[in-house]
């Protein structure tokens, strides 16, 4: 393969940098609310880039990893190549370690705290709730048919009753995946 | 700290599915298998990386530093996002003449349903941390406030933990 049209290189590393932090900075909300954000931003306010390549970016996003990530990656290397991209990544990222370094540099100082002690402790049940929300969300429009509950639930027993190695799981259901995709590909 | 770079390395390699699938593929590894921190702790962790506008994986920062201070949380973030990085470098390289495109996206959505019942086996066992009565109505309540509006879990992350404190 050959490497189609060339990266445009009118944005500097630096813009790309900044705005990315920026993005970094005051994304809360996080995945779809950071692509929302970024979008208005590279291509409503600074037109970086067209918004169908926006939107081919999104869809390789979901490959591997954090979407959110990935589209600023994308953006970052269609303008200014292997560095813009890795410009657009680190910047995007550097906040939230930062905040997450110094939280957890506090964590492990004061978790001993009486009073941080019982904030965490009440934390706890509402990132389970999250959890399970986020299950029955995700199940909602994930679980089609009789193939994708036998699966979900494959995986659901293999990991919590069995205690299944996790990888091995991910991988076994990946191979299928794989495998059912070529099959519907050749039946089409 | 070798051993730490190879196990988020490995993560990264296999985080398919969007942020949640970490949940499970990090307690799994570090809090069963290798023993780095407590379930408590983890859960802690993951309350602690909702608070930035970063995606979920930043728990592997928290994990990192927890295991190897600084240095282990900078490690710990470079090798989790390496291989999607470098994946989208090069994506973007040649993004136009990626004819399979409708392969990986069936693949990747075949393989969803795997990533729901993972997520809700980390639910699972970390449901067995809980104990009191307090804490299943606080997931009860948490659970129908995300479920029924869009309130962002950061803003409910704080709430609990500040009601945490003034609870006796």
């Amino acid at each position: 393969m050959t490497p189609d049209t060339a990266p445009r290189s009118q944005v500097s590393l630096w813009e790309i940098f900044a705005l990315f932090c920026k993005v970094g900075l005051t994304g809360f909300g996080g995945g779809m609310a950071i692509v929302a954000l970024t979008e208005r931003m590279v291509v409503k306010e600074k037109q970086w880039v067209t918004p169908e390549e926006f939107l081919h970016g999104l869809a390789f996003g979901q490959i591997l990893g954090p979407f959110s990530l990935n589209t600023c990656t994308f953006v970052g290397y269609r303008l200014r190549g292997v560095p813009g991209g890795l410009l657009a990544a680190v910047g995007f990222l550097l906040p939230s370690f930062l905040i997450v370094s110094l939280l957890a540099w506090l964590y492990l100082r004061f978790q001993h705290l009486q009073l941080l002690k019982k904030a965490l402790a009440a934390t706890n049940p509402v990132v389970i709730g999250l959890i399970c929300a986020v299950v029955l969300d995700m199940g909602k429009k994930q679980l089609n048919g009789t193939g994708g509950w036998l699966l979900g639930i494959t995986a659901f027993a293999a990991a919590a009753l069995f205690k299944v190695n996790l990888a091995l799981v991910l991988a076994a259901a990946a191979a299928w995946a794989f495998a059912a995709a070529l099959y519907q590909r050749r039946a089409s | 700290m070798l051993p730490l770079a190879w196990t988020y390395l490995k993560i990264g390699l296999i985080f398919f599915g969007g942020g949640y699938v970490l949940i499970p593929l990090l307690q799994h590894l570090l809090v069963d298998q290798y023993r780095w921190l407590t379930l408590r702790e983890f859960l802690d962790g993951v309350a602690i990386s909702q608070l930035t506008p970063g995606p979920l994986a930043m728990l592997a920062t928290f994990t990192g530093v927890r295991v190897g201070g600084f240095v282990g949380g900078l490690i710990a973030t470079i090798c989790i996002f390496l291989p999607c990085i470098v994946l989208m470098l090069v994506v973007g390289r040649y993004y136009a003449r990626l004819k399979e495109i409708d392969l990986i996206r069936n693949a990747l959505d075949n393989v969803l349903p795997a990533v729901v019942g993972l997520v809700a086996s980390a639910a699972w066992s970390l449901g067995a941390t809980l104990g009191t009565l307090r804490e299943w109505l606080l997931l009860t309540a948490a659970f129908a406030v995300f479920r029924w509006t869009k309130v962002n879990p950061m803003i409910m992350i704080l709430g609990a933990g500040a009601v945490g404190m003034l609870l006796p």
